[in-house]
């Protein structure tokens, strides 16, 4: 038998089958979000199940998390992310005691208990500034793919200095630097260094080590040493970023004792 | 007894007939809730969902009814005074004399949220500068252009000094557009040197004898105003008499805040208890009715703490509120994401305090508006909360920003960091625009994840 964890986030949605007794995972895959959330994710989720060899009967539980979790009609309940993160990281980091975890649409800043519980949290607020949403507006504005986004940064010998803490006037900020000749390496790496800064602004007066970096913008390379630098100290990546929400959403639906 | 239970606008409508047959005494402002979307154009009453006793519907229709009652006053030959900013010690003064009618236009800032931004308010107010980068009170700019939501004041003033610089500017600007303010300075609280004289204020905070001097001498300017707008000495037997009425509903109200936050199961939601609470600082123009609203509720309270009932589940985690929201269906939503409310201080805890009547009367008054959590330091506030908090047995804590208030810029950090290291709760800061509905997804996240959050440290 398996649970199901479906993290329906702004930019993707993800989907983990775990096995409910040996707690592994048996698939897992990834979708672009959409305007029909409810249909990507059932067409992720059968596909996960025939390559698997499973049905829809042998699934025990599901739990849905992200910010379009409560469109996914065949989730039997739902979870924040917040939640979610702290579980799947916790699995696969058991030693983290922050989490940070920058998605499509918002970032978060986890502090954990020694069991691994959410002791407590900070979110940003109605701005993409720190943000992967940010990565992408400055890919676009540099017509460059995301996937460059890193190898441009690492090459970056003076990063640029982004003032603007909006990522509309940002957008502006980069027209004005590119006119004045500042390369594009520099642009990227200043970006990622001004999300990062935003992010350490977020964790106030102090962030409990060991920290771990997660979400879909763990996976942008550079993002890890911007984070490094403005938050002081080392980070680790945690092992397949963008899914731990789903994952920790799947543990948390194989987990009976888990009430809402 | 009603069995007590929340319930939707629509539920209203047959609940309220029901209660009418059972033999519902109503007072003459009273009627069933959809007559404020029929006629007055409240349509954002439709959204949300209410508490179904006929304690709290006469709370709703006091609150809808205002304004024919500043009109009916205007009628009858009495004074109207638009207390701006200052939040409860004016309308104390003003109530005290009977010809004088006090009244809060800053509460303007309600009417975008009820009636769903259809009385173009804020678009006035933007139309006259004062844009969305300002608070939403800045919809009483509006208000005074249209006059359609309160008549225009006999006397208009504003506290000024130590409060928001955004409302400052606001009311600078309705001055500009002929609307005269008795201007009265309220200076920044500050904690009293080594070896200067120096007073206990309620609530506990400290300040320097020589500032309550001086709010005592702003507050005799007001009361000359005040006196000469009557026609009759405010006098200190007189203001005296005042204050006692009034220390009997902010005694009401501290009954009904510590019966409803620390009940083992909530017996009133916490729209109601904001609009409540809220009576504390200006009456909704009425402060004998006011009282009897309160009584009522109380009341009601009191019956469902004694029978162990109440309108939410014995788990629902116990939530502090800071700061009240620009858009009422937030507190719908606490309770959507199985919280309750427990424990608030929206911005004028001192408000709640009871004005000493041991003391010369404008002495009183000077100390409780020293008090005034918003014209002290975020730290001093912090520790209010985190007092008030601690006292009621809070398991988490909401801070509510309100967009474009300066206050709200930097405090909520420093509440929110105090709130952690001294009693280890989580913490979440949000913003509530005046209406939400295209934030509701962000918004109950943050509060799910805050109530998940103090589920898990309970286990």
């Amino acid at each position: 038998m398996i649970s199901v964890g479906v993290d329906a986030g702004s930019r993707a949605i993800k989907i983990v089958l775990l096995d409910t007794q040996s707690r592994e995972v048996v698939a897992s895959g990834v979708v672009a979000q959409g305007v029909h959330s409810n249909d990507l994710a059932n067409d992720l989720l059968r596909d996960l199940l025939e390559r698997s060899g499973l049905g829809v009967g042998d699934i025990t539980r599901t739990v849905a998390t992200g910010y379009a979790r409560n469109m996914i009609d065949f989730a039997d309940t739902t979870v924040t992310e917040i939640t979610c993160h702290a579980r799947g990281v916790h699995n696969v980091a058991p030693e983290a005691a922050t989490i940070v975890e920058i998605g499509g649409q918002d970032s978060k800043l986890l502090r954990l208990g020694s069991n691994g519980s959410v002791r407590d949290f900070s979110m940003n607020d109605r701005c993409a500034a720190g943000t992967g949403r940010f990565l992408e507006v400055v890919a676009d504005r540099l017509s460059v793919p995301l996937d460059q986004l890193g190898p441009m940064a690492a090459r970056s010998q003076n990063p640029a200095s982004i003032s603007s803490t909006c990522i509309v006037f940002a957008e502006t900020e980069i027209i004005g630097l590119l006119a004045t000749g500042i390369s594009a390496d520099d642009i990227v790496a200043g970006v990622q260094n001004s999300i990062a800064i935003r992010i350490a602004a977020m964790a106030g007066r102090g962030v409990a080590a060991p920290v771990v970096f997660t979400g879909g913008v763990a996976i942008v390379p550079g993002m890890d040493r911007a984070l490094e630098s403005a938050l002081g100290q080392s980070i680790s990546i945690a092992p397949n970023p963008q899914m731990t929400g789903a994952l920790g959403a799947a543990i948390i639906a194989a987990d009976k004792n888990y009430n809402k | 007894m009603n069995e007590p239970r929340i319930i939707s606008f629509d539920e209203w409508d047959s609940h309220y007939i029901q209660l009418r047959d059972a033999g519902m005494m109503e007072p003459s402002y009273g009627g069933p809730l959809r007559r404020h979307v029929d006629d007055g154009g409240d349509t954002r009453l439709l959204r949300l969902r209410y508490d179904n006793s006929a304690a709290s519907l006469r709370l709703w229709n006091f609150l809808l009814t205002e304004e024919d009652r500043l009109r009916a006053a205007r009628a009858e030959g009495k004074k109207l005074v638009g207390t701006m900013k200052d939040l409860g010690t004016v309308p104390v003064m003003a109530y005290s004399l009977p010809n004088l009618v006090a009244f809060y236009p800053d509460g303007a800032w309600w009417i975008p949220c009820v009636m769903e931004m259809n009385a173009g308010l804020l678009s006035i107010a933007s139309s006259l500068g004062i844009d969305e980068t300002f608070c939403p009170v800045r919809a009483m700019i509006g208000a005074f252009v249209t006059q359609a939501h309160f008549p225009l004041p006999d006397l208009l003033t504003c506290s000024v000094g130590a409060t928001c610089d955004d409302f400052s500017a606001i009311a600078q600007r309705l001055e500009g557009l002929d609307h005269p303010i008795l201007w009265w300075e309220i200076p920044s609280r500050r904690h009293p040197d080594t070896n200067e004289a120096s007073i206990i204020l309620p609530g506990g905070f400290s300040a320097p004898v020589s500032q309550v001097e001086f709010v005592k001498s702003e507050l005799e300017r007001i009361r000359i105003s005040i006196s000469n707008l009557a026609g009759m000495p405010l006098d200190d037997k007189t203001l005296a008499r005042g204050i006692r009425a009034a220390n009997r509903v902010r005694r009401i109200l501290s009954e009904l805040r510590i019966l409803v936050f620390t009940a083992e199961i909530c017996p009133m939601p916490a729209l109601e208890m904001q609009i409540a609470e809220m009576l504390a600082i200006h009456y909704c123009s009425d402060r004998e009715e006011a009282e009897i609203v309160l009584c009522e509720l109380l009341t009601e309270v009191r019956a469902r703490v004694s029978e162990g009932v109440g309108v939410l589940s014995a788990e629902a985690v116990r939530v502090f509120w800071v700061n009240p929201v620009a858009d009422l269906r937030t507190m719908n939503l606490l309770e959507d994401c199985g919280g309750r409310i427990c424990g608030t201080e929206y911005l004028f805890a001192h408000a709640l305090d009871e004005i000493r009547e041991d003391l010369p009367p404008m002495e009183a008054l000077a100390r409780i508006a020293l008090a005034d959590p918003m014209v002290g330091s975020a730290n001093d506030r912090a520790q209010r909360i985190i007092e008030d908090a601690c006292a009621f047995g809070a398991e988490a804590v909401i801070i509510s920003r309100i967009p474009g208030a300066s206050h709200c810029a930097t405090e909520g950090e420093v509440i929110a960091d105090l709130v952690r290291s001294e009693l280890g709760l989580p913490v979440v800061e949000i913003e509530v625009p005046p209406i939400t509905d295209a934030m509701i997804p962000t918004l109950r996240t943050r509060i799910e994840a805050l109530i998940e959050t103090a589920i898990r440290r309970n286990e």
